[in-house]
């Protein structure tokens, strides 16, 4: 052991890490990068609140039990609490505008029971729900021996859904993402850097032709990937889905192009391998953070919530769990503007990969 | 009558950040003449030519290939550029390479033309080979055959024969000869001066500026030196 040669190689990597300032930069920006959204995320407290509504008058009911219902339901922190009429309640609760329906109803002994109906389709915000509305109802009714007794149903879902039903419309949009942004990231910087791109603008090759032909051919295999995604989610993994498969189709090879052309794009702004795998996090982790995996949108902080605006994965997660776990169709409003939203991005992504294919020349 | 040059540039410049690689560069190249582009590494030679690919635009200067813009030309796949380095695509064999690039320039008759341009580089029989299992020497055949198959009126060839054997640099240079021939105007660069003696005509080229230009017997002649080493030595160090 000789320490001179030791410090030797020590020194000629301090020298050559030097030299790579985009490595270095990454090294030390991207954690700094994520930790900064990680601290936003969980640093801080949420302003959404629970979206309740209460059934209100309820026939058999003494007008002042559905009153107590209602104001110790309000004088929670947490919740808007509106009434109105059974019918609405159910068509809100698909719309989306309300997160639960609380009704009541008198038991066979003349004491109330109290019924909640969960939208459901979000496992994240289920719970803290549900939470929130029994602490109320305990407020409101409970009595010395207890809560009065509180039925629990879901719109979507459900207590038969497991963690992996709920996270799976996720999971299967994630790694789709992942691998095929990986796989076109390095293999386009590999055409980047061994001269054949170069070469190839030297012929009537167009930039745009280029492109486009790169998507054509990677997306053959990422949809083909996407398949086997969801065939396996379907049949080996057997996760609940109520949708089309073919619409959860759809969704993902919309994912996939984008994640194609995200790819090329990237792939520009490395010059190394190296540099393009450091890439990966950096275009990754936020979208993990912020596309509804771990936080439901409308429950990020405001800071974070443009972000999540701008992520591809946002708007696939939204349409791929109203498919898989609301059971929407293609042509639902919802649906559409989701799949609309990642037209966009795959029209603004490979146009970016256009222009980032150097040719000064036209 | 005589044709109009196939290569023409005017006062080219071209400056990337710091470094002016291309300082007011002139020079003429006749239809179906081999001109070669004598330099030292760094003397301006890969970026002149890759201004002539269309794939680097002068800041100043004027530049017609063929008649029209360098783009335009590429576009109308009437140049052919072999790069420094074997540009290919490692995985797929030698026919496949030569298919893609086939298929570019839009050829319609490509396999016979892909058997025609394999038996003039002698490697019909690796026609199945994938491309990252030849040597380099191969490679490099196979790399020209590319900038060749779409019969391009000018070749742009950047040091095509570095880190080749003496044998295959001949046989290079007999088909460049056969080429030139059949008409192709030929653009070579190199900073061996033994290729030198083998082009119709020469152009020194130093810091980005033609320093002299001429036949090979003009260029030694005018130093007055005994070969052309010397003779661009001499020239350089004026």
């Amino acid at each position: 052991m000789d320490p001179h040669r030791i410090r030797a190689v020590a020194r000629r990597i301090a020298a050559q890490f030097r030299r790579d300032r985009r490595t270095l930069g990454l090294l030390i920006g991207a954690p700094i990068l994520i930790l900064s959204l990680v601290g936003a995320l969980w640093g801080s407290t949420t302003s959404q609140r629970t979206r309740v509504l209460v059934v209100s008058p309820i026939a058999g009911v003494p007008p002042v039990l559905a009153e107590r219902l209602v104001q110790g339901l309000r004088s929670s922190s947490g919740m808007d609490v509106s009434t109105g009429a059974a019918d609405d309640g159910r068509q809100l609760l698909e719309g989306g505008s309300v997160d639960a329906v609380v009704s009541a109803r008198l038991g066979p002994t003349n004491s109330v029971e109290v019924a909640i109906e969960i939208e459901g389709s979000d496992a994240l915000r289920n719970g803290s729900t549900l939470q929130l509305i029994q602490q109320g109802v305990l407020r409101a009714l409970g009595t010395t021996s207890g809560a009065p007794p509180v039925q629990v149903t879901y719109l979507h879902g459900g207590s038969d859904y497991s963690l992996l039903d709920y996270l799976a419309p996720l999971l299967i949009g994630l790694f789709a993402f992942f691998f095929t942004f990986l796989l076109s990231t390095v293999s386009f910087l590999r055409e980047r850097t061994s001269g054949t791109l170069e070469r190839l603008m030297a012929t009537p090759l167009r930039r745009g032709e280029l492109v486009l032909g790169y998507l054509a051919g990677f997306s053959l295999f990422a949809l083909i990937q996407a398949a086997v995604i969801i065939a396996f989610t379907v049949l080996v993994l057997r996760v609940k889905y109520t949708g089309n498969v073919g619409a959860i189709f759809l969704i993902e090879a919309m994912l996939v192009i984008v994640s194609v052309a995200l790819g090329l794009f990237i792939s520009a702004f490395a010059r190394t391998e190296l540099q393009a795998v450091q890439f990966i996090p950096v275009v990754l982790l936020p979208q993990v953070f912020l596309s509804g995996l771990l936080v439901p949108i409308d429950q990020l902080p405001d800071v974070l919530r443009p972000i999540a605006v701008v992520l591809p994965l946002t708007y696939s997660n939204e349409a791929l769990r109203a498919v898989m776990i609301r059971g929407f169709a293609l042509t639902d409003p919802l649906i559409l503007k989701d799949l609309a939203a990642l037209a966009a991005f795959g029209a603004v992504t490979i146009a970016g990969a256009v222009a980032s294919i150097r040719r000064e020349v036209a | 009558m005589r044709e109009p040059p196939a290569l023409e540039a005017r006062d080219v410049r071209k400056r990337f950040g710091p470094v002016e690689a291309l300082r007011g560069l002139s020079l003429t190249v006749r239809a179906g003449e081999i001109y070669g582009l004598l330099g030292p590494n760094g003397s301006g030679k890969t970026t002149f030519i890759r201004c002539l690919a269309g794939l680097v635009r002068p800041d100043a200067g004027e530049l017609h290939v063929l008649g029209s813009a360098p783009g335009a030309a590429v576009a109308a796949g009437r140049v052919g550029y072999m790069t420094q380095a074997a540009a290919l695509y490692g995985e797929l064999s030698v026919d496949e390479n030569l298919r893609f690039f086939a298929a570019l320039q839009g050829l319609t008759d490509a396999p016979r033309r892909i058997d025609e341009v394999l038996r003039t580089i002698d490697l019909t029989d690796r026609r199945r080979s994938v491309v990252g299992t030849l040597s380099g020497g191969m490679r490099q055949r196979v790399s020209l055959a590319a900038a060749l198959l779409h019969h391009p009126k000018l070749l742009l060839l950047d040091e095509p024969t570095v880190g080749i054997d003496p044998a295959l640099r001949r046989d290079f240079w007999e088909h460049f000869r056969a080429l030139a021939a059949h008409g192709v105007t030929i653009l070579v660069s190199s900073h061996v001066m033994d290729e030198a003696a083998r082009c119709d005509r020469l152009g020194l080229i130093r810091d980005g500026r033609v320093l002299a230009e001429g036949t090979s017997a003009e260029l030694v002649g005018r130093a007055g030196t005994p070969d052309l080493e010397s003779a661009f030595l001499a020239l350089a160090e004026h």
